[in-house]
């Protein structure tokens, strides 16, 4: 058994930094994977990457933690997986303090991080049996478990290759293989499908939905809200690092009340065609996107008649209006004023115009 | 244990699959003990008193040794898993993380051991003969891989506080001084007043002095004695700041 007893990193109460507390109450980690209390993480030079945030995650749910780059979303991974130590605050996993028994932490977690921990002198196999045996599955059980995840993630037949030599989806698929040796109850996944291509992406949902379904709690960060939509039964949305909305990805849609009217300018005036829109019944706002306009309406089919008067009055043509129920991107827009770099927008920068 | 020789056994495989990261490092002990016998060996003849009848290369052999060993490539192979991530991989799976330096060490002496024997053979092949036999030899090996080992933890050091592959490839070049400020060309009593006082306070001269013992005379148990000490020494300080470094990474 390679598992150690005590890990000779973990601080002892008096040796915490001031602020943070030793252990959460057995009542606030009741039922939830992960419960964090007023996390925070501050490095030097007095940046604050995760400020005061509070976090709960219950058992079986896959979660989604959604932000921008730079948001903090991977700093609170590292504290949660026991890599980087909260400044202040408190974070069990799976019932255990993060800080006041990190090897006990890690013995429930696997972790998938951004940057995918491989080696690439070892061949595939290689890997998986180093990862077995750091697991304490060691022998025929450490060999049968790796061929059962070689199997699992497909990559058997380049079992016996380097991971150098493997493509952005293997060496995903093999990291995440790499992360279940040991049948964790906690799987964290940090932009588990960032830089693949669709199909590498589609596959990985696949297995993320299949470990799920077999009882594992999921802790997802990403940038692509189509995925976290795909997967998450809940999310958080994380910004400047403080979590800024969180729910069902249902309900925040809903929690938007309005739909998103999109007005084509196809090379109307921009200004114009914002003023004679404005008095529009039931308008919350008007979002200016690249040539064209999103506005924020109650019941937006019945509201297009309205928009095709006010502009005729005014001898503005636009081009195409199109209707659409608030998506993620509406949710994360509306929570932290810009749109999601990387959700179809192409990180432009999007200025919101409140009526 | 179990992590440590998995660990260890991992490293080795990445020694056996990366000869290329190996031998350069076995070219610069046997360019210097080649170009240094061949310059001196003349002004020094076998009957110089201070050879014993030796060859200069007989001689000259601990101080080779002592270059093949001391290398940067377990820093090196840190700060690599550092930027690829799998050093995370590594911190995050439930293992004491003095297990993670330990079987890197492990392939050190593994490396040391076959870096040596090397140099060594390449010695005898010049006409060196081992006084203290082939146990003598063995021991050689022995003490050359293990302060190979016990320098290692510097590059270990500098890699883990710095994560830089430039800083970690210059802190060999701390190695030099260490090396050239010994008695390895002459005996402590040869040098000048100044280069002698900073030899005899440069531990890594009784190091060579208790290599070329065996090499030389034969077993003089103390000198071989204050060898061993020092290498114990500086692998106890060494890997010890390693250790703490190690457990204090990210925190």
């Amino acid at each position: 058994m390679t598992a150690t007893g005590a890990d000779e990193t973990t601080p002892s109460p008096a040796e915490l930094p001031s602020g943070m507390s030793n252990g959460m109450d057995a009542n606030e980690t009741d039922g939830h994977a992960i419960a964090a209390r007023g996390l925070q993480r501050t490095f030097k030079g007095g940046i604050e990457a995760v400020r005061d945030l509070d976090l709960t995650v219950s058992r079986g749910e896959v979660f989604g933690f959604l932000g921008p780059n730079g948001a903090g979303k991977t700093t609170t991974v590292r504290m949660l997986c026991t890599l980087l130590p909260p400044t202040a605050g408190s974070a069990s996993v799976a019932g255990i303090d993060v800080v006041a028994d990190a090897a006990g932490v890690r013995r429930r977690i696997g972790v998938a991080l951004q940057e995918i921990g491989l080696d690439p002198v070892q061949t595939g196999r290689e890997l998986l049996q180093l990862q077995c045996g750091l697991y304490g599955i060691t022998g025929q059980r450490g060999r049968e478990r790796t061929e059962e995840l070689l199997e699992l993630v497909g990559l058997t037949e380049a079992a016996e290759r380097r991971t150098k030599t493997y493509s952005g989806g293997m060496k995903r698929r093999l990291d995440l293989a790499s992360a279940l040796v040991h049948s964790p109850d906690v799987l964290f996944l940090d932009e588990p499908t960032t830089g693949l291509d669709p199909a590498s992406r589609m596959t990985i949902w696949e297995e993320v939905r299949r470990i799920n379904g077999d009882g594992a709690t999921i802790f997802l960060t990403t940038q692509y809200l189509e995925e976290a939509d795909q997967l998450c039964d809940r999310l958080a949305i994380i910004d400047g690092g403080r979590i800024v909305a969180e729910g069902a990805p249902e309900e925040l849609k809903a929690e938007m009340g309005h739909d998103v009217v999109t007005v084509s300018l196809d090379g109307a005036d921009h200004a114009a065609t914002e003023a004679a829109l404005c008095e529009l019944p039931g308008l919350e706002r008007v979002a200016a996107e690249p040539n064209a306009l999103a506005l924020y309406i109650e019941n937006g089919a019945t509201a297009i008649a309205e928009i095709v008067r006010c502009l005729d009055s005014e001898s503005i043509t636009v081009g195409a209006i199109s209707v659409a129920r608030p998506s993620l991107d509406d949710v994360f827009l509306k929570a932290t004023g810009r749109r999601l770099e990387g959700s179809g927008d192409d990180g432009e920068e999007t200025q919101e115009g409140e009526r | 244990m179990t992590e440590v020789l998995l660990l260890g056994r991992r490293a080795v495989r990445e020694i056996a699959r990366y000869p290329e990261a190996t031998i350069p490092t076995l070219f610069i002990p046997l360019f210097f003990l080649v170009v240094n016998i061949g310059q001196v060996s003349k002004t020094f003849p076998s009957s110089t008193p201070f050879l014993k009848g030796e060859g200069y290369a007989a001689f000259q052999l601990p101080v080779s040794l002592m270059f093949a060993v001391a290398t940067a490539t377990t820093g090196l192979a840190f700060v690599t898993e550092i930027d690829l991530g799998y050093f995370d991989k590594l911190l995050v799976a439930p293992v004491r993380r003095s297990s993670i330096i330990f079987g890197r060490l492990a392939a050190d002496l593994v490396r040391g051991i076959g870096a040596s024997t090397a140099v060594l053979l390449v010695g005898l092949a010049f006409g060196v003969s081992i006084r203290s036999g082939v146990g003598g030899a063995i021991v050689i090996v022995l003490l050359a891989a293990l302060f190979g080992v016990a320098y290692a933890g510097f590059g270990v050091l500098v890699a883990l506080r710095t994560r830089n592959v430039q800083a970690t490839q210059s802190s060999f070049l701390l190695f030099f001084p260490l090396l050239f400020l010994t008695p390895n060309f002459v005996p402590f009593e040869r040098l000048s007043p100044a280069m002698e006082t900073l030899a005899r306070i440069n531990p890594v001269s009784y190091v060579i002095v208790g290599l070329r013992s065996l090499v030389i005379d034969g077993w003089k148990l103390g000198e071989l004695g204050v060898c061993f000490a020092v290498i114990a020494g500086l692998g106890v300080i060494l890997t010890g700041l390693s250790l703490r470094v190690i457990a204090t990474y990210d925190r």
